[in-house]
C-alpha cells in the first residue's frame, strides 16, 4: 500500500513538473463536456417543450369556444327535445346529448392538440438527440397507458354497480363482495394493459396477471358458489314440493285455500 | 241480453266494408276470436261493427261479424306504439268512428263492458274511455304504489288504471295516439309504451271510466317484479320528463270515486322475503341511494331497516319523497337510469311489504290506495320545486 501511494505521488509530481493537467483537471473536464451536452440536448428540446404547452394550451382554448359555441347552438336548436322525440326514452348516459356533445367536442380538441405538441416535441427532440434517453420515447405510450387506466377504471365503476344491484335485487347474499370482485378484475385487466402498453415488466406482468386474474375468478366462484347454495336449495325444494303436491291435492278432500299470488302488474 | 244498441245503423256498411266501431284485438286462436265475436255481438249486436285481429281464420264473418286482417304484430302483454299506429291506420281505412283496442285475454269481457265502451265514444263523444277492473288486493301492485298516484297528482287525471290493457277510443284520440306512436315507430322502437292517459289529458280531450268488472290481466313473459318495474316506471319516469311543461302547471284534481270490490280479504303472506331484500339493499346500496334521496329519507329509511317483518309499515310521506325524488334523479341522470330503477325495486317492495301488512290488519286496499294518492298530491310542490332548481338541494 505504502508503495502505491508513493508511486501516484511520484507520477502526480512528475505531471506537475512537465506540465501535464492533473487527475482533477480531468474529470473537471469531464463533468464540463457532460454538463455541456446536457444543457445543448434541453436547449435542443425547449422548443420542443415550449411548442407542446403552446399545442396544449391553444387547442385547449379553442375547444373551450367550439364547446360553448356548440353548447349555445343546440339549445338555440332543441337538440335534446328533437333528440328524446326521434329516439323516443331510450337515453341512458348521465349527461343531456347537448353537454355530452359539447364536453367531447371540447376533449377532442385538448386530444389533438396533445397529440400536436407531443409530435412537435418528437419532432425537436429526434433532430436533436445527442444521448439515448431511454424514458422519452415512452411519452405517447404512457398517454396512451394513462387513457388505459382512465377508461379501465370508468368500467370498473360501472361493472360494479351494475352487479351490486343486480346481486342484491337476487337476493344474493355477498352482493358487495361480489361487486369488489369484479370492481377489481377490470381495474386489474386495466393495469396490466397499461404496463404491457407501455412494455414494462414483459413476462413477468403476463404471469403476474394470470395469477391474480385466476384468484380473483376463483374466488368470486367460490363465493357465488356459497353464496347461492340456499337460492338452489330452496329452488330444489319447491320443485320437489310441486311435483309432490299434485298427486296429494287430487286425493284428498281438504285441501287448504291457495294463498293470493302477488302480481305487481 | 236486451239492450238499446249504440251504434247507428247503416244500411250500405256491410257492402263498403266499412263500421262505425272497429274492434281492435291482439293475436288469438280461432276459438277465442269466436269467443269474441259472441262477446261483442251480443254487446253491441253485428251491424256496423268489424273485427280486425293478425292471422284470422278464412271466414268472412263469425256471428254475423265481418272480420279484417289486422297487421301482425309482436305479441305483447301490454299495448304499445305500434298497437296504436295499426289501429288508426285499420280505423283510417274503414272509416270507424269508434275504436276498441283490446288486449290479450279480451275474450273473457262481457257484452255489456263492450256495450259501455262503444257507447262512451260513439254516443257520449268520449274521446278515451278507460277501464276500471275489480282486481285482487294483491293485484295490480306497481298501478297501486306508482302509476295511479303519479297520474292522478301530476296529470290531474282520476283513471284508476292509467296503463289499461283495454281502451275506447274515438277517431280523434287514436290519430292523436298514432302520432305519438308513429316517432317511436318511426325510429325502430315500436314496443314503446304509450301513455293514452297523459295524451289524453295533454290534447284536451275527454276521458271517462268504465266498469268492467273482474279480468284476468295479461302478464309479462318475465313476470319477475326487476323487468316490470325497470320496464313500466322507467316509461313512467320518461313520459313524465317528456311532459314537464304541462304538469308543472296547477290544475284541479277530481274526487276519488268510491267503487266496491267484489274480493275478500285473502290469506296473510308472508312479507318477510320482502323485507329480507330492503335490508339487504340498505346495507348494500347506501352508496347509490345517498345519491338520489335526501337525508331525511335515508333517515327514514334507517328507522324501517331496523323495524320487525310484521310490524313493517312504510309511512306514505316517506315512499312519496323517494319516489318523486327518483323522478328527479331520472330526470337530472344522476347516475345511470339502468342503475337508477334497479336501485328503487328494494324500496317497491319494502312499499309492497308495508301494503300487506296494513291490508292484513284490516285497512281497505283501496283506503290506503286512496291515501298515497292524496300524499302524492299534497306533495306534489315539493316535486316541481325540484324539478325546476335542482341544484338548491344536492343530496
Amino acid at each position: 500500500m505504502t508503495n502505491v501511494y508513493a508511486m501516484i505521488l511520484q507520477t502526480d509530481t512528475q505531471a506537475a513538473t512537465s506540465g501535464n493537467p492533473p487527475v482533477w483537471q480531468h474529470m473537471s473536464d469531464a463533468l464540463f463536456q457532460s454538463l455541456y451536452r446536457v444543457l445543448t440536448l434541453f436547449i435542443a428540446v425547449l422548443p420542443g417543450i415550449l411548442a407542446f404547452f403552446v399545442a396544449l394550451g391553444l387547442f385547449t382554448a379553442i375547444g373551450m369556444a367550439i364547446s360553448a359555441l356548440l353548447r349555445r347552438l343546440l339549445k338555440v336548436t332543441k337538440f335534446d327535445d328533437r333528440l328524446f322525440h326521434e329516439r323516443g326514452a331510450d337515453w341512458t348516459p348521465s349527461s343531456s346529448p347537448t353537454e355530452l356533445v359539447a364536453r367531447a367536442s371540447f376533449w377532442a380538441c385538448v386530444l389533438l392538440g396533445l397529440i400536436i405538441g407531443v409530435s412537435a416535441f418528437d419532432a425537436s427532440y429526434a433532430t436533436a438527440a445527442v444521448l439515448p434517453m431511454s424514458l422519452l420515447p415512452y411519452l405517447t405510450q404512457a398517454i396512451g397507458a394513462i387513457l388505459l387506466l382512465f377508461f379501465g377504471n370508468l368500467v370498473a365503476r360501472f361493472l360494479a354497480r351494475s352487479v351490486l344491484i343486480g346481486a342484491v335485487n337476487a337476493q344474493l347474499q355477498y352482493a358487495r363482495f361480489l361487486s369488489l370482485g369484479v370492481k377489481w378484475l377490470v381495474l386489474v385487466l386495466a393495469a396490466a394493459m397499461a404496463l404491457d402498453h407501455l412494455q414494462i415488466g414483459g413476462r413477468i406482468v403476463e404471469l403476474a396477471f394470470s395469477i391474480l386474474f385466476g384468484g380473483i375468478v376463483l374466488t368470486l366462484a367460490l363465493a357465488v358458489g356459497l353464496g347461492s347454495r340456499g337460492l338452489v336449495s330452496r329452488s330444489l325444494e319447491s320443485h320437489v314440493e310441486r311435483t309432490a303436491e299434485r298427486p296429494v291435492a287430487s286425493s284428498t278432500e281438504t285441501v287448504a285455500a291457495p294463498v293470493e299470488p302477488l302480481r305487481h302488474f | 241480453m236486451a239492450a238499446a244498441n249504440p251504434i247507428p245503423d247503416v244500411n250500405s256498411a256491410s257492402e263498403r266494408k266499412t263500421a262505425a266501431l272497429l274492434v281492435v284485438a291482439g293475436v288469438m286462436d280461432p276459438e277465442q276470436l269466436e269467443q269474441l265475436a259472441a262477446v261483442v255481438a251480443e254487446g253491441v249486436g253485428e251491424q256496423d261493427v268489424l273485427i280486425a285481429a293478425p292471422d284470422m281464420p278464412p271466414v268472412e264473418s263469425i256471428h254475423g261479424i265481418r272480420l279484417v286482417a289486422a297487421a301482425a304484430s309482436t305479441p305483447s302483454w301490454i299495448l304499445t306504439a305500434s298497437d296504436f299506429v295499426n289501429a288508426s291506420q285499420l280505423a283510417a281505412d274503414h272509416e270507424a268512428r269508434g275504436v276498441l283496442l283490446l288486449g290479450q285475454g279480451a275474450w273473457g269481457l262481457r257484452p255489456e263492458v263492450i256495450r259501455a265502451m262503444a257507447e262512451a265514444v260513439l254516443v257520449n263523444q268520449t274521446d278515451l274511455a278507460v277501464p276500471w277492473y275489480d282486481l285482487p288486493p294483491r293485484s295490480g301492485l306497481m298501478n297501486s304504489a306508482i302509476l295511479y298516484p303519479m297520474t292522478r297528482a301530476l296529470f290531474a287525471s282520476g283513471v284508476r288504471f292509467p296503463l289499461a290493457v283495454d281502451l275506447g277510443m274515438s277517431e280523434r284520440m287514436v290519430q292523436q295516439l298514432a302520432i305519438v306512436g308513429q316517432r317511436y315507430a318511426a325510429s325502430n322502437q315500436p314496443e314503446t309504451i304509450l301513455w293514452p292517459t297523459h295524451e289524453a289529458v295533454i290534447a284536451g280531450c275527454k276521458t271517462t271510466e268504465v266498469e268492467v268488472g273482474t279480468r284476468e290481466l295479461p302478464q309479462p313473459a318475465q313476470s319477475d317484479v326487476n323487468a316490470i318495474l325497470t320496464q313500466i316506471a322507467g316509461s313512467l319516469f320518461a313520459d313524465i320528463e317528456a311532459k314537464a311543461a304541462h304538469w308543472q302547471r296547477s290544475r284541479p284534481i277530481p274526487p276519488p270515486i268510491q267503487r266496491a270490490t267484489t274480493y275478500a280479504v285473502s290469506e296473510p303472506v308472508d312479507v318477510t322475503p320482502m323485507v329480507e331484500q330492503f335490508r339487504s339493499a340498505y346495507s348494500n346500496l347506501q352508496e347509490i341511494w345517498s345519491l338520489v334521496l335526501p337525508p331525511q329519507s335515508l333517515l327514514g329509511l334507517k328507522r324501517l331497516s331496523i323495524v320487525d317483518a310484521a310490524a313493517f309499515r312504510m309511512p306514505d310521506s316517506l315512499w312519496v319523497r323517494i319516489v318523486y325524488d327518483f323522478v328527479v334523479a331520472y330526470r337530472l341522470r344522476t347516475i345511470n337510469r339502468g342503475h337508477l330503477l334497479g336501485a328503487l325495486i328494494p324500496l317497491y317492495l319494502a312499499w309492497v311489504a308495508s301494503h300487506i301488512n296494513l291490508t292484513a290488519s284490516g285497512e281497505d286496499a283501496e283506503t290506503h290506495v286512496e291515501a298515497v294518492a292524496s300524499a302524492f298530491e299534497v306533495d306534489k310542490p315539493y316535486l316541481v320545486s325540484r324539478w325546476r332548481w335542482p341544484d338548491r338541494f344536492n343530496p
